[in-house]
């Protein structure tokens, strides 16, 4: 599908800037180099260099504290909007530095979406509006808003439950409804790759299963980084997986990475095989 | 296999469910504390009450001798041999200054909210927030002061500019110069006594809007505006126009800055740029010493009795106003 948007393909060899126009529904491939994080002037990342392949699903896991969130964060500039926060390190979207000199934060996060831990949709918005939130923040106009958002809502596996009442409020949703939700409206503005911060450890079971399957429905659209502490939802759903892990009063970093089966069948670090196997600690 | 639900009750004959009534047991310090803050709950609003009949009774006899005609006459009005007073002239001028001050003041205090709790660095915003809270302390006779010798040699300049250039609005129209003294200046300077409080809790409720919202809406390319838009000023709006009204009353009823600033002249005017009007508050004050002359002590408390009633009025409708909400409510992007 081509639609035109205010947005822009770069190719690896190209950098610049995301403008004029672009095929969407194309997932992009994002490349972090020597990434730190500080929070107030303390260092919780350190040198992280991770690649999250095209149309695959990369799982962060670790214990709680070794800088996951706050790496996923940084993929897409929400880790400047915490006061406090610094970075170093250069984060590639398809070649180009999403950090570079010219690169506008909410051009960037047009582009990597984010479902958070919690469920944030707006909650004085219908179910209809919400999915369009984002397109309104670009002052982009879709062909057919009804489309869009039946496109979208059945991305996110939420259509069916709610195609009657899409003029219903965002908040009057069950929680995992909600989350759908914000899927959804992370998914209508197309972007190339969709971060997810936790996004099931506030949902029930169910609620859980119908994400994951909807994540695996949405690879081959968009990229997807999952944060998460469920070690079976990392190996159900993920093609690749990063180890994180902090040590006592150290920074976080990578200790593994590679392919699922490789991280949960043969890990060569003994961390790693500690903590996939549940002897953590 | 199938399973047999005996889903018949167990006994047709049991007697239908009622209620129970739950006895509610409080221990004596429970009780000695709900009785304190019931007490105070109700004393505030006996005093209320009895400040409302108080002004009513008092002014009453003013009432009996001027009639309607109270509302209708601005100042002494010579009835027969007697002095009648009426508060026309002294009801809109408090409207005026308030309606100058709040159109001046709420928005300033609303930007500054917003510049607090959105925009201002990390490192100055507290001593900012403590900056503006020290201004809501300042009294206001030194606002007066200030407005007097300060404020008002500074603004006449622009009255004179107004009544060159937007004459053709009626408010701005000038008959008689001078224009100092005017209700325009009392207002600015009432505007700017209130910036502080409104500012104030607006900050507060704008730092209360849900960090989860926000992310969301940051998340999904919106700009920081945008943010605002979508989620802090909807969360806002209740808090917002509570902080407002709050404002309008404190306008209302500011009396010492006004009192310094306003000529004090018994008539209705619409031109707020020149010379003259008065507030009820301001009237009562210059006229409370020597009450007992053409302004007997009941016209004064009758005065105070229908400033009563307006606030009352303003801060009912603002109730009224208030409802909760929350973000994204009525945005059209």
């Amino acid at each position: 599908m081509t639609t035109t948007l205010p947005t822009a393909p770069t190719g690896p060899g190209h950098p610049q800037p995301f403008t004029g126009t672009r095929t969407l529904g194309e997932p992009g491939q994002i490349d972090a180099e020597g990434v730190c994080a500080w929070f107030g002037g303390r260092l919780v990342l350190e040198t992280v260099n991770l690649t999250m392949e095209q149309s695959k699903v990369t799982a962060l896991i670790g214990p709680s504290g070794c800088g996951k969130s706050t790496f996923l964060r940084i993929l897409n500039r929400m880790h400047e909007v915490v006061p406090g926060a610094q970075l170093a390190g250069s984060v590639k979207l398809d070649g180009v530095d999403i950090y570079g000199p010219g690169q506008r934060a909410m051009e960037t996060r047009r582009h990597i979406g984010m479902v958070f831990q919690k469920p944030n949709p707006f909650p004085a918005m219908t179910i209809a509006e919400n999915v369009l939130a984002g397109l309104k923040f670009s002052r982009s106009t879709p062909g057919d808003k009804d489309d869009l958002v039946q496109e979208a809502l059945t991305k996110a596996g939420l259509w069916n439950e709610v195609k009657d009442r899409l003029g219903e409020l965002g908040g009057a949703l069950s929680g995992g409804q909600q989350q759908r939700l914000c899927i959804a409206r992370s998914l209508a503005v197309r972007p190339r790759v969709l971060l997810m911060d936790e996004p099931c450890s506030a949902l029930d079971p169910t609620s859980t299963l119908r994400i994951e399957q909807t994540i695996k429905e949405i690879a081959d659209e968009v990229t997807v980084v999952i944060v998460t502490h469920n070690m079976q939802q990392a190996q159900r759903v993920s093609d690749y997986c990063a180890f994180f892990l902090a040590a006592e009063n150290q920074p976080g970093r990578v200790i593994e990475a590679g392919r699922t089966e490789m991280i949960f069948g043969e890990p060569t670090d003994q961390r790693t095989f500690d903590y996939v196997n549940g002897q953590f600690g | 296999m199938a399973i047999d639900l005996d889903l018949a009750p167990r006994r047709p004959q049991a007697p239908a469910p009622t209620p129970i009534t739950v006895t509610r047991d409080y221990s004596t310090p429970d009780k000695v504390f709900r009785w304190g803050v019931q007490a105070s709950g109700l004393g505030v609003f006996l005093l209320l009450v009895a400040i409302g009949s108080f002004l009513a009774w008092s002014g009453w006899p003013a009432f009996k001798v001027a009639g309607w005609g109270f509302f209708t006459h601005s100042g002494p009005v010579l009835v027969g041999s007697h002095a009648n007073f009426g508060v026309l002239a002294s009801l809109t001028g408090t409207v005026e200054v308030a309606f100058v001050a709040m159109v001046f003041g709420a928005p300033v205090a609303i930007c500054t909210a917003l510049f607090l709790s959105e925009y201002a660095p990390l490192r100055s915003r507290r001593s900012l927030i403590a900056m503006i809270d020290l201004a809501a302390a300042i009294p206001s006779i030194i606002f007066g002061l200030w407005a007097f010798f300060e404020l008002q040699p500074n603004v006449v300049g622009l009255s004179t500019w107004m009544s060159r250039h937007l004459a053709f609005i009626p408010f701005f129209k000038v008959t008689s110069p001078p224009l100092n003294a005017s209700i325009f200046i009392a207002g600015l300077v009432v505007g700017i006594m209130i910036v502080p409080i409104v500012a104030s809790i607006c900050r507060e409720v704008f730092s209360l809007a849900p960090a989860g919202e926000r992310e969301a809406a940051l998340a999904l390319g919106a700009s920081r505006w945008q943010m605002i838009r979508t989620v802090v000023l909807p969360f806002g709006r209740g808090g917002m126009i509570g902080a407002v009204m709050l404002g309008l009353g404190r306008a209302l009823e500011e009396t010492i800055a006004v009192t310094i600033i306003l000529a004090g002249s018994y008539k209705v005017t619409g031109q707020i740029l020149q010379h003259g009007g008065s507030t009820i508050s301001q009237l009562i004050a210059i006229n409370f010493n020597q009450s007992g002359g053409a302004l007997g002590v009941h016209d004064l408390l009758l005065c105070g009795f229908v400033l009563f009633l307006l606030t009352l009025v303003i801060n009912l409708a603002a109730s009224a106003i208030v409802n909760r909400s929350r973000s994204g409510a009525g945005v059209d992007l």
